[in-house]
């Protein structure tokens, strides 16, 4: 009788055992922080007709708090992304009167160690004022507003 | 038989549990032996002609959904789980970033990561654009563009393809930004949050 008892004790911290390790499993995957710390070491990677010194001078104009690095190992984050350009055609401009061109652009900043996305954001402008200089300020005011911690 | 009550009873409470515990788990062997199943077909179809059967099985489990963007498509009902690590393949013309932002704009619960080794599943895929002519500004009035996309989900484990879609947009007013928001929309549809 008291090895029956033994064992069925033995059972039960079986179970128990194999609850925590569903518990354990459920907690393997938690949600990401998407905060990039204030003065952050960020390289901005080579983009597409040269966005990413549009993007340089963002970042400063727009008093984003990170540090950009020219050298990818020291930085801690890294901005990716693309950018295109449509000048206004003779038919914009003649047909709609527009002369602005069309700006399209998407980035994305990523933790360098861990690999994974922390932020990203798209901007399209039909009619860009300023052209790549307004995307890559939107792009840069949404960085600072949305994704550095405060 | 009263001795052998207490050996009975609680590896019976040890199963209920631990099936109780972890039905997610439990879920997606489940679906992976589908999909191992499914591969073992494809092996077989190689091998062999295709059925008219087996086209039709196939065809069964591809459930179109309810959208007037585009088609839509899973397979055997499949779900990623939430923040499960997904990396999206380059794409013709930087397409990926435009999910990539589409998942975050739409708040789809899944990790992106850079690096495929890292990852539990890939999204690949096509895209288009067509910039308006003179002859749509001209007779239309309309200086969007056309866009399309076609993207696929795969678990990287298993090879499986576990979602598809594909969205068409005669005047997209923000362009690729507007078909990149649409496949994170529906993405979001297979995530279990």
């Amino acid at each position: 009788m008291s090895r029956s008892r033994g064992l069925s004790m033995v059972l039960v911290l079986l179970v128990l055992s194999a609850v925590c390790v569903a518990h354990a499993d459920d907690a393997k995957n938690p949600p990401p922080s998407s905060k990039i710390p204030k003065g952050a070491k960020v390289f901005v990677a080579p983009i597409a007709d040269g966005f990413d010194t549009y993007l340089r001078d963002a970042i400063a104009a727009k008093k984003v708090p990170v540090e950009i690095v020219g050298n990818r190992d020291l930085a801690e984050f890294e901005i990716t992304g693309i950018s295109e350009t449509q000048k206004a055609s003779t038919a914009k401009k003649i047909i709609l009167g527009n002369w602005h061109s069309r700006e399209e652009a998407s980035i994305q900043v990523s933790n360098i160690k861990s690999s994974e996305v922390v932020w990203s954001y798209s901007v399209h402008k039909e009619a860009s004022a300023h052209g790549k200089k307004s995307t890559a300020e939107a792009c840069a005011k949404h960085l600072k507003d949305e994704a550095i911690e405060k | 038989m009263h001795s052998k009550n207490p050996f009975i009873v609680p590896v019976v409470a040890l199963f209920i549990v631990c099936a109780a515990a972890n039905p997610q788990s439990a879920q997606s062997s489940i679906f992976y032996q589908n999909d191992s199943a499914q591969d073992q077909k494809s092996t077989t179809k190689d091998s062999q002609p295709a059925s008219s059967q087996q086209s039709k099985q196939a065809a069964a489990d591809l459930k179109p959904a309810s959208t007037d963007e585009g088609q839509l498509a899973t397979v055997n009902n499949a779900k990623i789980p939430a923040y499960a690590k997904v990396y999206v393949a380059p794409m013709l013309g930087g397409f990926e970033n435009y999910i990539i932002a589409g998942l975050r704009n739409k708040k789809v619960p899944l990790i992106v990561v850079v690096d495929r080794a890292k990852a539990d599943y890939e999204i690949s895929g096509v895209s288009e654009s067509e910039k308006a002519g003179w002859a749509k500004m001209l007779f239309m009035g309309s200086q969007n563009s056309n866009e399309q996309a076609s993207i696929k989900v795969s678990d990287l484990k298993t090879g499986a393809v576990i979602f598809g879609y594909s969205v068409h947009k005669a005047n997209s007013i923000r362009g690729r930004q507007s078909a990149g928001e649409a496949c994170a929309k529906h993405i979001k549809q297979i995530v279990i949050d």
